[in-house]
């Protein structure tokens, strides 16, 4: 950790180029906090210049951080619910020379946009996606999401709910992913780790954040997570190269929760890398737009 | 020579296209102008359809409805198709059971309609070919009836088979044997063969729009498939070794304007084409562009609705859907095709529009304009130039501040770069904001940004052109206004009720939003008669119309029921009005 500290201290100016002067507006005690200054840190720490990185952020109270990530450096992008994944997606592949990443909260990912998880993942864009996972409905004050504990009672469910609650990373894993994390919003160096491994991966990353919520959900607070919080690199034999171990591992969320790099593919080729018509290509399709001939086209139409 | 109408009917599956295609082609090749589209339900085997082939001596823009001669190569071909054909037409059919279709003969005598039977299905087998060569036999029959060499279709055939050599052999015979039937009554046709050769190309509307995307610079289609649409993701699939583009076929229609939207966000040029449903899944997302004025050309090919409606059949059914979609009100613009040339002119168009003014685009396709295979000049290169309105010039990129991106201008247009390409940044927010993107709900500076946003519809409607008189300049004893499929069937009207000592005149509306009223206003000054002509119930652009002028339609001519216009819904409506 000191060297971390050692680089961000070396790059103090990168590192304030990703400050915001912007008041943040999250709750006391909100996981988002975190989670923002992790990821700040991992892009100075993996040297990526705002100018080389693209922030995607959904709607919900992860979005309200897209506003306040950098002061004039920093491009974001900032768009509809549930829709974060396929805009960030065709970013990744417009230009693969610019760094994607994506957030979005569970309701985003696991209800509103759901369809865009599961093809993002199956595409192996060369992005990364973060969930803020703090099992309700924040912004619209705390109703039940799809991680919600069951007999939990919300907002709009005061009988408690009764759905089966979603574990994203194992379904995640159900999707053939090439690379899942699970990390914690009360600690952020785990999370600064967990995130420039995904920054580093060639493909889909998927990260979920466990995070707090102190206002809507107090059943799962931090002492709750603290107590089931089990580094992946302290399990006997861990393998995160083990698809099946990661599997296994990946589906706890109750008692043991496993937490750090499930499972990555280290041979792991993107969406473009799939693309014969993309081979050998040194362009990015922004570098590429002007008139192309179509009059070999023409010849067989005569 | 007036043109002739040819209709090969069967249930799909049974080789329909193939017959057409050789048709088309070889008709094209003597140097006759064709003019070729197909009705078929949204089954992929096993429904009926057709493809009808108008050609002529001149120029064909429509279909017409007047058949001389028709193939049935079923028995529902055979029932359905007999009342289509004009008197003094013929039907070619293979149908063996005659005594299952006397009255049918009765029918056809009465209207002296000539039917010509072969034992197609028997020849077929007997050549050593199969039940679907029995569209092989009954070409060559009707070649024969057409009064045309053997020669000119054979090698098209051979073109449309190269790649099975075998069948082919057996097809060329099957040809052969259908046009030397003996035992006949036939009257061949005496056609003037046309003297020159013009210099065009054929395809359809669809193909003409992937080749103006390609042309202009597009970089990335998505789409998901929905029909009259899916052709233009298949073209662009086929073309993509050879031009690189990255052409995705998303998980569905949100998905594919988010995509759409994400790519244009990051510099490139992309496209996304769809239907009417389709579209309505969209309109979020469109919406979305023009709060954060990201440049977005959305294609919706038109079909019937509302709901799954009529899949495969023709429609000018969503204008208002094109000018009102998603929440909010915001700068945007429609934009619509009518024929293979404005599909790949338009298009470009399109694209320069949506990147310079920094607005959503809809261009209106319909299933008729998609898919009629017309014969249209060879496309121009590099006729339209690329207009991006993107700040480039690394000394001015030095000089961005993020507050540039949205700053208030007199014309609404703010500065835009791409991300990555200057110094600074700047925040794209889907909330109301200030110049710089950050969040605001002060009263204020809501109230002027959103003004911005709307205040480009002004420097929109400046820019775009006028719509376009075609016919008699003024003083006709009839005119129409139209958008899209309309101006085909118009120009054919046009020419046929001049010969008939009928001036017409025609107001066509390629750019439909922001609504143009100058050359309209000086059309109904200059025409007392003046009526609208699309393809829906309630009349969208003449209600339109009438809504922003002092103009009244003194008639409308209105047509919902899956077809297109055809040129005696013109000719007969004339009759009635002028």
């Amino acid at each position: 950790m000191t060297q971390v500290i050692k680089t961000l201290s070396d790059r103090k100016n990168d590192y304030l180029k990703y400050e915001s002067k912007e008041k943040l507006t999250w709750c006391g005690g909100c996981g988002n906090y975190g989670i923002q200054k992790a990821l700040e840190r991992a892009m100075v720490i993996e040297n990526i210049k705002p100018q080389n990185a693209v922030f995607f952020f959904d709607i919900g109270c992860s979005g309200n951080g897209s506003d306040k990530i950098g002061d004039g450096e920093v491009t974001t992008f900032h768009g509809l619910h549930g829709r974060v994944i396929s805009a960030a997606a065709a970013a990744s592949i417009t230009n693969p020379k610019m760094k994607v990443i994506a957030e979005a909260g569970d309701g985003a990912t696991l209800s509103e946009g759901v369809n865009h998880l599961v093809h993002g993942v199956r595409s192996n864009y060369p992005m990364l996606f973060i969930l803020h996972n703090n099992e309700n409905y924040g912004l619209t004050t705390g109703q039940a999401s799809a991680t919600t504990r069951p007999g939990f009672k919300m907002n709009a469910s005061p009988d408690g709910v009764t759905a089966q609650p979603m574990n994203a990373c194992d379904f995640v894993m159900s999707l053939n992913p090439t690379f899942v994390a699970r990390t914690f919003s009360g600690d952020v160096n785990h999370m600064t780790e967990v995130i420039q491994a995904g920054l580093k991966h060639n493909g889909f990353a998927f990260i979920e954040i466990m995070q707090l919520c102190p206002t809507y959900n107090k059943s799962t607070s931090a002492t709750w997570f603290w107590d089931r919080f089990r580094n992946v690199r302290d399990l006997k034999g861990f393998n995160p190269q083990n698809f099946k171990m990661a599997r296994e591992v990946a589906q706890d969320i109750d008692k043991e929760i496993a937490m750090g790099i499930l499972y990555q593919d280290l041979e792991s080729k993107n969406y473009l890398e799939h693309l014969p018509q993309r081979q050998g290509k040194k362009t990015t399709l922004v570098d590429e737009v002007s008139h192309v001939d179509i009059r070999p086209f023409l010849k067989k139409l005569a | 020579m007036k043109r002739i109408v040819l209709k090969v009917a069967g249930e799909s599956g049974m080789g329909l296209l193939s017959v057409g295609q050789i048709v088309s082609r070889t008709l094209k090749h003597m140097g006759y102008y064709v003019h070729s589209d197909r009705e078929y339900p949204s089954l992929i085997k096993g429904g009926h359809s057709n493809v009808q082939i108008d050609f002529s001596l001149k120029p064909i823009h429509s279909l017409s409805t007047e058949v001389d001669l028709v193939i049935a190569l079923d028995r529902a071909g055979l029932l359905e198709y007999l009342d289509i054909v004009k008197p003094g037409g013929v039907l070619v059919h293979g149908y063996e059971r005659h005594h299952l279709i006397k009255d049918l003969e009765e029918r056809a005598k009465k209207r002296k309609i000539k039917l010509l039977y072969l034992p197609a299905r028997h020849i077929a087998h007997e050549l050593g070919g199969n039940e679907l060569m029995i569209n092989m036999v009954l070409l060559g029959l009707m070649w024969r009836v057409l009064g045309f060499d053997l020669k000119h279709i054979e090698a098209p055939i051979k073109k449309q088979f190269a790649s099975k050599p075998k069948l082919l052999e057996i097809d060329l015979k099957c040809v052969r044997a259908g046009y030397e039937a003996k035992g006949l009554n036939i009257h061949e046709h005496k056609l003037p063969h046309p003297k020159t050769k013009p210099k065009t190309i054929m395809l359809d509307g669809n193909h003409a729009l992937s080749l103006g995307a390609i042309q202009a610079g597009v970089r990335a289609y998505f789409a998901y498939p929905m029909s009259p649409s899916s052709s233009i993701l298949m073209h662009l699939a086929n073309y993509a070794h050879e031009t690189g583009m990255v052409v995705k076929q998303a998980e569905d229609e949100i998905t594919a304007v988010q995509m759409a939207v994400g790519s244009m966000f990051m510099g490139t040029r992309s496209l996304v084409g769809t239907s009417g449903g389709g579209f309505d899944l969209m309109t979020e997302t469109v919406s979305l562009a023009g709060m954060i004025e990201n440049p977005l050309v959305v294609v919706i090919c038109q079909r019937p609705g509302p709901g799954t409606g009529l899949p495969t059949w023709t429609s000018q059914g969503d204008l208002n859907l094109a000018i009102h979609a998603g929440h909010g009100e915001y700068a945007r613009m429609v934009i619509a095709a009518s024929d293979p040339t404005s599909n790949y002119e338009l298009i470009q168009h399109a694209l320069n529009y949506a990147e310079e003014f920094q607005i959503p685009v809809v261009f209106l396709s319909e299933k008729v304009v998609a898919e009629t295979q017309a014969m249209v000049e060879p496309f121009q290169h590099k006729k339209i130039p690329i207009k991006r309105g993107l700040v480039t010039k690394p000394a001015e990129l030095q000089k961005l501040t993020k507050s540039d991106r949205f700053k208030l201008t007199p014309s609404g247009v703010s500065y835009r770069w791409v991300p990555g390409s200057a110094p600074s940044g700047y925040y794209a927010n889907s909330d109301e904001h200030h110049e710089d993107g950050t969040l605001t709900e002060e009263a204020q500076p809501c109230h002027e940004m959103y003004e911005k946003r709307l205040r480009k519809l002004k420097a929109i409607e400046k820019a775009m052109p006028e719509p376009v008189v075609y016919g008699k300049p003024k003083g006709a004893k009839i005119s129409f206004v139209g958008w899209g499929s309309s101006k085909g069937v118009m120009l054919d009207a046009i020419d046929a009720l001049k010969e008939a000592g009928i001036d017409v005149n025609y107001l066509h509306y390629d750019y439909l939003w922001p609504l143009k009223t100058k050359r309209l206003e000086k059309f109904f000054q200059e025409n007392k008669n003046v009526h609208i002509l699309e393809g829906n119930y309630l009349g969208q652009l003449a209600n339109l119309i009438e809504m922003h002028t002092n103009r009244r339609f003194t008639g409308r001519l209105l047509k919902w029921n899956g077809r297109p216009f055809f040129l005696e819904d013109v000719l007969n409506y004339v009759k009635k009005n002028s």
